[in-house]
């Protein structure tokens, strides 16, 4: 048999280390909020728009989703060992020049509900 | 038998992959990412082990640590994460959006991007920001969890090691788990004694303390790098290029001082080349905005203002000139006299007496009057090898060390040598020395020259530069030429600086004094000089080694003044300090059995002020020097209690928070009312120049400022006038109004840095005029000294509560103080 099976510990966590890190958690998150308040005297311009290469290449078909013309594959819906992963682009800047990057993520994730709902609202119309 | 792919996972050996978590050693290139800080760049993984958090959270919380690196393997490829739109790489406020529809996400930061009004209209959904940390681990997708036989493989680390290991790579970033196990590394090192064998034994024990001290400082400074900085330009004087940028200071840092070095990036875009230089900072603004003059002229980017880094460029010479002293102090006969020798290690020495003929009278030109006590204090001082001057708050101990200078150097001795620890102290008694007419020469750090000061036309740089006399000439000739031109040929340089060497060694020869810091006097241009007579000032705030740096240039005749009833020196590295290195010279040798002569006529405070600090901190012997009268704040309409006792003591009971850094206290009842107080002395007539806020804690003192810019009932600019400061940074220094925020206010636990007598009594006595308090007399009253504190204001009618224009006498119970203090 090539398996092996070991008995995980049962994971203890110990609540006073958890409540100590916890409040650090936080402050530094507060910290980190607070410091960018005062920081920025400034704010900055918005520097936002989806490059049109993003779109290059893809297609909308008629039932409104966003497919990509190269390989033909549907933007969503991955099935993935049980979990369903939706394919999505993450945008990224090096220096100032825009990078597109493909990633999985799984499709229950609130990122990409609205994305679904918007898409499902377009199909009923 | 295992399944496959078991290479990966030889951790076991000792030699990880470089991206193996430095926890737990998984080496999945999906599950790790590294820290981003220059000084780290350490591996993590994304698993939780038995931890509350993931390991790489973990490590971010601990180290206080904020950037992070995809691996390159990784789907998104070598990325640092950072906000689409502005570039900010903090992890603890960037999240997700997606586009409204399109399935396109990117990085935005939670302040100030995702609050822009103007995306609204875009086609993002901001509605669902996702956090890239999630329940203290980061997104499950982006950095994967290892798999539970990936976990069962790694390490098990717990909690307690982590925190073990992250403090150790504080001072040894290259430290393994397994250097936890080895001896040495929890071992505390030997303690301080009172006496001392030799020389090398005194040099065994101290080597090591300051080595933990240098260690943890350079830690310290090299992990404040900072991004994203915003940078003015400007053109010096001396044509030198100087950036202007805000460096926010977080709470457990050290504040950068004039003189310290940085290095100021930039990490270069297509139109741009990455550049980089050095620079010396030259001046510090109240709005935290540094003044940083670069070394560098040519290709200077100055058609850039974003996107610059600085980092600190730590530099080892103080603690080199302390060990330095420590060897000389070991191994050269002739660094001391025999009978300091002798003295400062504690063995038994017959007492020796300076045979000098003693002045006439004991005051000295340019001076006021001398009191008894500073009279006596300097005619004993005269006569002695070795003494010790006890300076309280307000009792002339500069003029006392100027007049002693002043007979010092016309006894004929050779040059006398006056330091102090700190810039500020140094630059005071020059003056005042200066101001007796002997010669002084203020040798400054190169680093320094820059630097604006009080004294300049007595630094040595100014001096070089000034000098009037024919012979100059040629020296005078190179140095316009450097000027104007950035740099000399290589034939000139050197003649340049042959010139400028037999220049400043001229003119530090024909000098009556000279006046440096502890570390100064370590300067190689004082190598070759002879000190028989040396003066420290503030040495109670100066560490031991610190000390003997002045000592060794051959000292027969030590001056220790000082106040070792006021705050001693910092250290920063709790080893160190736990070992004793925070204690003086002076205090040692006051355990030694040297009486301190103490000066007694205090000139500073309102008789009402002193009188607390007189009974608990100097047995009652502190006079005043000044009477009511000279202390009646004429014109000034504000509601004391009882009108002739310019004090009280504000009964507050707001909750007091942990600050935003976890390592600091606020309390913004506190602080809502000194911003009343504030108001009121400046509706009354006082200048925001009069008033100093002072309090223990640097999260109150940062949340003081804002609340107060803020809220402030007046013109903002005046309150951005008054000094917020903590009490350990207003020690040797005086206001005519002092408003003290305990912020302490809560059930069970202590009251911290309160608990220092020292710390109570330099809050308690920098005020001239008048002093409030803001405090919780329930929590305070268990500490004894405390206690006697409020029992003083209570029995004197100044404990009250209440509004400003109405204060009431308070009523509220004390709690039984728990033991003395010693
Ligand atoms: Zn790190
Ligand atoms: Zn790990
Ligand atoms: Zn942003």
């Amino acid at each position: 048999n090539d398996e092996i099976h070991v008995r995980q510990k049962v994971m203890l966590v110990d609540p006073e280390e958890e409540a100590e890190f916890d409040r650090e958690f936080r402050a530094l998150m507060q910290e980190s909020l607070e410091s960018r308040k005062l920081e920025l005297r400034a704010r900055p311009t918005l520097n936002m728009m989806i490059p049109m290469n993003v779109f290059e290449g893809s297609t909308r078909d008629h039932h409104g989703r966003v497919s990509e013309g190269e390989s033909g594959d549907e933007a969503i819906d991955y099935e993935s060992g049980g979990r369903k992963e939706v394919r999505v682009k993450v945008l990224v800047k090096r220096g100032s020049k825009q990078q597109t990057k493909h990633m999985l993520i799984p499709s229950d994730s609130s990122l990409v509900q609205s994305t679904k709902q918007q898409e499902a609202a377009e199909l009923e119309e | 038998e295992e399944t496959g792919d078991d290479e990966g996972y030889e951790y076991s050996k000792g030699d990880f992959m470089e991206h193996a978590c430095r926890y737990c050693g998984v080496q999945n290139p999906a599950c790790v990412v590294r820290c981003n800080v220059p000084s780290c760049r350490k591996w993590f993984c994304n698993s939780r082990g038995n931890t509350s958090g993931s390991h790489i959270v973990n490590h971010l919380v601990r180290a206080k640590h904020k950037e992070v690196c995809l691996h390159k393997d990784s789907p998104l490829g070598e990325t640092i994460l950072e906000c689409y739109n502005c570039g900010c790489r903090n992890v603890f406020i960037l999240g997700f959006i997606s586009a409204k529809t399109e399935s396109v996400v990117v990085l935005l930061c939670r302040e100030p991007c995702l609050n822009l009004n103007s995306l609204k209209d875009m086609n993002w959904d901001l509605s669902q920001w996702c956090p890239l940390i999630d329940d203290r681990c980061f997104l499950q997708w982006l950095v994967k969890v290892p798999s539970e036989t990936e976990q069962l493989r790694a390490r098990q680390i717990s909690a307690q090691q982590i925190n073990k290991v992250e403090e150790l790579w504080k001072t040894n970033p290259d430290a393994t788990l397994e250097d936890l196990e080895k001896p040495g590394v929890d071992d505390e090192p030997q303690p301080v004694a009172i006496k001392y064998e030799d020389a090398y034994q005194y040099q065994n024990v101290f080597a090591p303390l300051i080595k933990l001290e240098a260690d943890y400082d350079k830690m310290m400074k090299e992990s404040q790098s900072k991004d994203n900085l915003t940078i003015r330009w400007d053109i010096g004087l001396n044509k030198k290029r100087v950036a202007y940028f805000v460096f926010p200071k977080e709470d457990n840092e050290l504040r950068l001082v004039p003189g310290d070095e940085l290095r100021l990036r930039y990490s270069g875009d297509p139109a741009h080349p990455a550049w980089q230089s050095v620079g010396h900072v030259i001046k510090l603004t109240a709005q935290e905005e540094v003044a940083l003059e670069l070394r560098a002229s040519q290709g200077v980017p100055v058609d850039l203002n974003h996107g610059f880094s600085v980092d600190f460029v730590w530099k080892s010479t103080s603690f080199d000139r302390m060990q330095g002293a420590m060897k000389n102090f070991a191994v050269d006969e002739t660094s001391v006299s025999g009978y300091i020798y002798h003295h400062l290690l504690g063995h038994e020495v017959e007492m020796q007496m300076v045979r000098n003929a003693l002045p006439r009278r004991f005051g000295a030109p340019g001076l006021p009057e001398l009191n008894a006590s500073q009279v006596f204090a300097v005619k004993s001082v005269l006569q002695r090898p070795i003494s010790l001057i006890q300076g309280p708050p307000g009792t002339g101990k500069t003029v006392t060390s100027a007049a002693l200078v002043y007979h010092m150097a016309k006894q004929g001795q050779g040059q006398v040598l006056v330091c102090a620890p700190s810039n500020v102290a140094v630059d005071q008694l020059a003056e005042k020395i200066s101001a007796t007419g002997l010669k002084v020469v203020r040798l400054c750090a190169k680093s320094r020259e820059a630097v604006s000061s009080p004294v300049e036309h007595l630094t040595l740089h100014y001096q070089v530069r000034h000098l009037d006399t024919s012979e100059k000439s040629e020296l005078h000739k190179l140095q316009q030429l450097k000027d104007e031109q950035g740099e000399l040929s290589s034939s000139d340089e050197k003649k340049y600086k042959a010139l400028k060497r037999a220049t400043e060694r001229e003119i530090s020869q024909s000098a009556d004094v000279i006046c440096c810091t502890c570390v100064g006097a370590g300067d190689p241009r004082l190598a070759n000089f002879r000190f028989r007579q040396v003066l420290i000032d503030e040495s109670t705030q100066s560490t031991e080694p610190e000390c003997l740096i002045p000592l060794v240039l051959g000292a027969k005749q030590v001056v220790l003044v000082g106040d070792h009833c006021q705050l001693g020196p910092v250290i920063m590295c709790k080893k160190a300090a736990r070992a004793g290195l925070a204690q003086s010279l002076f205090e040692r040798l006051v355990l030694l059995g040297v009486k301190p002569i103490r000066l007694q006529v205090q000139y500073r405070m309102h008789p009402s002020l002193s009188e607390f600090p007189s009974n608990n901190f100097y047995e009652g012997t502190l006079q005043n020097g000044v009477t009511i009268n000279e202390r009646q704040s004429t014109g000034i309409d504000f509601p004391w209690p009882v009108p002739n006792r310019p004090m009280f003591f504000y009964v507050q009971m707001g909750q007091e928070e942990i600050s935003a850094s976890g390592t600091s206290y606020l309390n913004r009842t506190e602080a809502a009312n000194v911003e009343k107080i504030v108001t009121t002395f400046l509706r009354s007539g006082v200048v925001p120049s009069q008033i100093g806020v002072i309090t223990p804690y640097e999260g109150q003192r940062a949340y003081i400022v804002n609340y107060m810019s803020r809220n402030g009932a007046l013109r903002q600019q005046l309150y951005k006038d008054i000094e917020v400061a903590s009490v350990d940074s207003f020690q040797g220094r005086e206001k005519d109004y002092i408003i003290l925020s305990c912020v302490r206010s809560n059930e069970h636990q202590g009251i911290g840095f309160l608990n220092d007598p020292r710390r109570l009594n330099v809050a308690l006595t920098r005020a001239r005029y008048g002093i409030v308090i803001l405090g919780n007399p329930k929590v305070l009253s268990k500490q004894p000294l405390w206690n006697g504190l409020l029992t003083h204001y209570k029995e004197h009618e100044c404990l009250v509560e209440g509004p400003l224009n109405n204060l009431k006498q308070s009523m509220v119970q004390f709690q039984k103080p728990k033991k003395m203090y010693n």
